[in-house]
């Protein structure tokens, strides 16, 4: 087959090697003039087109939508409606494969992961899409190496020690197996050879251990796979082999720790923080939580999970710092919150203390709270979360005051009306509790949204920050990247927070009281304000640039929400053009609804 | 006025009366772009080893209609050829003679203009057999996208212009893609490729720009 047509390309990378045949064999090559129409508005095209060399534009009435380029696919809606809601025509000489329509509906109709590329509306796409990753991603996990895992530091005792011996120094290393040093080399005595020994066997506790080590010690090397570590244990039916290096025992591998390491330990690291006594202790658990994502994300964990287990972890961190730091007269007036995305759930990698205090009045030593925001403060830093550059946090006595202060706020934010008046109720909106009296919260929540309830002017000048960033869409590729930031798009400023922030604005004018973005949606969906379809494209159109600046994020090792579509593979593009196309709509949507025009 | 006298001179000496559609006027706006990979370059003594034909309607490439044949050559590959074409003797070992292969080949172009790069050499390599077959030469008009290209680029050239017609060089002046090369098929549909758009360049009277030459990789030709 010649190789005008690139099988890699999204979507025909899902068929089968007999239908890529089938492909082959069916195109045709036309030749379009620059200026010449490939689809009219409205035509019903024969075929789906795929650009070879040149350059397409999809045009809407006069404006151009759309700039399509070499591997790019049209109209594969107009395909399937048999109608098309766009007018392509050449830019420039181009040269397009044609896949007649009937072998594109017959390749459609028998295999379902070809035709999701063809489902009409995003949602759709987004889920075949991320089962594809998830399956995917389990094969690397088993390629990782042992020494990657965590592993039980190796201890050795005498041949000549007694049972007793042992079994104390287990105790005391909190471990189930021990090497044994003697003359045969080395060995290894478990738990259960121990118990066996002495309660079946009947052997006299102070007898020497040497007889019942086991030989040769099971081992792997720390540069092995894990998944020759899994195999050498299921074979050898033991649930722990032995690390060696150059002859030298260097640690043990469990079981279940090569099982946590597959299926992630987030509920040990929860375990950890709530058993922690110490702010030190503390410290320690939390560097742990950072790994789990990058681990969970391997795994194909989808976003919003991702989201929900490390905001679970981060939130029972900061309940355990104010439960350590905390003097008996805040704790029995006040309310822990954190605010912004680890308000909302939606923080993966770390970013800074955004935080606060409500407290029911106030308190009788001043001291205390004065104490209570530098001891925050400091535990916080040693966890790692490093001071919010805006000082959203209870080190601010602007961020840890009585609920009458926070009101007395509001109504200044609202007169004053600038940005950061805006910012600050945006903020406080998606406040979630974390320690403490949760009523003092939802109190301060309720006076803002009463203060906002009917109050048109309000509502708008709040939502208008939807327009602070453009949608990065435009002309070549549909996707509009930046220069200066080395051909990237930023998936915060163009796709994220003008969700986020959307969202929010609709979710004030309606009194919800929901916190993440994701239940905000379905709410809004239930009272009506988004149909249901637009609620489903939007949520999943904000988990796609989630995971995308997630994925980024974690290459990058940054919390950063830049990413090059020039990196991207036909499939991801196209999904990223799909959804910035639902930012635009919301915005549209808003603009209209809060008639932001008027500014 | 003299093609007439011509073709019918050759109607007049065609064996096969079974060939006559070879003359009856071809469908319009049709024509048949056509590449042979051979054991050699000798147009007397080598052999055809692949040869692919491609229609062309309007400015349509009917890939999906494509003729493609392997031959059993009667000759023995020539080594250098081999490491042309890279289809060595058990590669076409299962070929059809090119007695068989002729008549479907003729079939599929009909009466339709020829196609090609260095077309002269193909078409008398075919024209051996074609002979034999029907006691004349190919009569179908013929279209050589290299003139064609340099018509375009160098028709209005000052005298000692250094002229460049390889086949990759008009295949990247053209901004067009390069296929596997030295697959008959793939050559066959690239050189469509030049005809379409070197036809569209004339009609829109557009002159290829010269002396933006880039250096090239060496590349024999579409033979």
């Amino acid at each position: 087959m010649a190789q005008h047509f690139d099988p890699r390309n999204a979507p025909f990378d899902r068929l089968s090697a007999e239908e890529i045949d089938v492909v082959g064999d069916s195109l045709d090559i036309a030749y379009y003039r620059p200026g010449e129409t490939i689809i009219p508005l409205h035509g019903a095209p024969e075929s789906l087109f795929i650009v070879i060399k040149g350059a397409v534009e999809e045009r809407d009435g006069d404006d151009l939508v759309a700039l399509r380029g070499p591997g790019d696919i049209f109209d594969s809606r107009a395909l399937v409606q048999g109608r098309s809601s766009a007018a392509f025509s050449a830019r420039e000489e181009t040269l397009c494969n044609l896949l007649p329509r009937d072998v594109t509906l017959r390749l459609i109709n028998a295999n379902p992961r070809f035709a999701s590329f063809f489902y009409l509306d995003i949602a759709h796409k987004l889920d075949t899409v991320s089962s594809e990753e998830e399956a995917a991603r389990f094969t690397p996990m088993l390629n990782a190496r042992v020494d990657e895992i965590f592993l039980h530091p190796a201890n050795f005792i005498d041949a000549t020690a007694s049972i007793v011996d042992a079994c104390a120094l287990m105790r005391t290393h909190k471990t189930y197996a021990l090497f044994v040093d003697g003359g045969k080399g080395p060995g290894i005595v478990t738990r259960t050879d121990l118990l066996e020994a002495a309660l079946l066997d009947r052997l006299p506790l102070d007898s020497p251990i040497g007889p019942l080590a086991r030989r040769p010690v099971l081992s792997v090397a720390p540069d092995d796979m894990i998944s020759t570590a899994l195999v050498r244990m299921t074979k050898n039916n033991k649930r722990r082999v032995a690390v060696s290096e150059k002859g030298r025992m260097i640690g043990l591998l469990e079981d279940i720790d090569l099982l946590g390491f597959l299926a992630g330990n987030s509920q040990i690291v929860g375990g950890r923080i709530d058993e922690s006594r110490r702010i030190e202790d503390l410290a320690r658990v939390a560097r742990e939580i950072e790994p789990q994502i990058r681990l969970l994300r391997r795994q194909g964990v989808k976003v919003d999970l991702i989201c929900e287990i490390v905001s679970d972890l981060n939130r029972r961190l900061l309940h355990k710092v104010y439960a350590l730091v905390a003097p008996t007269s805040v704790r029995e007036a006040g309310c822990f919150f954190v605010m912004g995305s680890e308000g909302r759930g939606e923080q993966t990698f770390r970013t800074d203390q955004d935080n606060g205090l409500i407290l029911a009045g106030p308190l009788d030593h001043e001291d205390d709270l004065v104490r209570f925001r530098l001891a925050v403060f400091d535990a916080l830093a040693k966890c790692g979360f490093p001071p919010c550059p805006g000082e959203v946090m209870v080190r601010n006595p602007v961020w840890s005051k009585t609920l009458d202060e926070y009101r007395d706020d509001f109504r200044s934010w609202l007169a004053l009306a600038d940005e950061s008046g805006t910012m600050n109720i945006a903020i406080l909106y998606d406040a979630a509790a974390v320690a403490g009296d949760a009523k003092l919260l939802r109190a301060a929540k309720q006076d803002l949204i009463d203060l906002m309830r009917g109050e048109r002017l309000r509502l708008a000048r709040f939502a208008r920050a939807i327009d602070a960033f453009p949608t990065p869409i435009g002309f070549f590729n549909n996707l509009v990247t930046s220069r200066a930031e080395g051909d990237a798009l930023d998936l915060k400023k163009g796709g994220i927070f003008p969700i986020v922030h959307g969202v929010r604005a609709l979710a004030l004018e309606n009194g919800l009281l929901e916190t993440g973005t994701t239940a905000r949606i379905a709410k809004l969906a239930e009272l009506g304000v988004f149909d249901a379809q637009f609620a489903r494209e939007l949520t999943q159109a904000l988990h796609y640039l989630m995971t995308l600046r997630l994925d980024a994020q974690i290459a990058e090792k940054a919390s950063t929400s830049l990413v090059k579509p020039g990196e991207f593979s036909t499939m991801e593009r196209d999904l990223l053009r799909d959804s910035f196309q639902v930012v635009k709509r919301l915005r549209d949507m808003l603009r209209r609804h809060f008639n932001l025009a008027m500014f | 006025m003299l093609l007439g006298l011509k073709r019918r001179f050759l109607l007049h000496r065609l064996r096969d009366p079974d060939y006559r559609f070879l003359f009856e006027p071809p469908p319009p706006g049709e024509a048949v772009s056509i590449d042979c990979e051979t054991t050699g370059l000798n147009t007397r003594k080598d052999d055809i080893v692949t040869v692919a034909a491609i229609r062309i309607r309007g400015a349509r490439i009917l890939a999906s209609e494509r003729f493609e044949a392997v031959v059993k050559p009667k000759a023995r590959l020539n080594p250098d050829a081999i490491k042309i074409h890279r289809l060595r003797e058990q590669d076409v070992a299962d070929g059809r003679p090119i007695e068989e292969v002729l008549p479907d080949l003729l079939r599929f172009i009909g009466s339709r203009p020829l196609v090609g790069f260095y077309l002269e050499f193909d078409v008398a390599m075919l024209n051996r057999h074609v002979r034999r077959l029907i006691g004349i030469d190919l009569p179908n008009a013929q279209i050589e996208v290299s003139g064609a290209y340099y018509e375009r680029k160098y028709g209005d050239a000052p005298p000692g212009t250094e002229v460049d017609l390889r086949f990759v060089s008009i295949l990247s002046d053209l901004d067009l893609p390069v296929l596997d090369q030295h697959d008959a098929y793939s050559d066959a549909l690239m050189t469509a490729m030049m005809h379409l758009k070197l036809a569209d360049l004339k009609a829109r009277a557009v002159r290829i720009p010269r002396g933006r030459d880039k250096p090239l990789a060496h590349y024999g030709g579409g033979g």
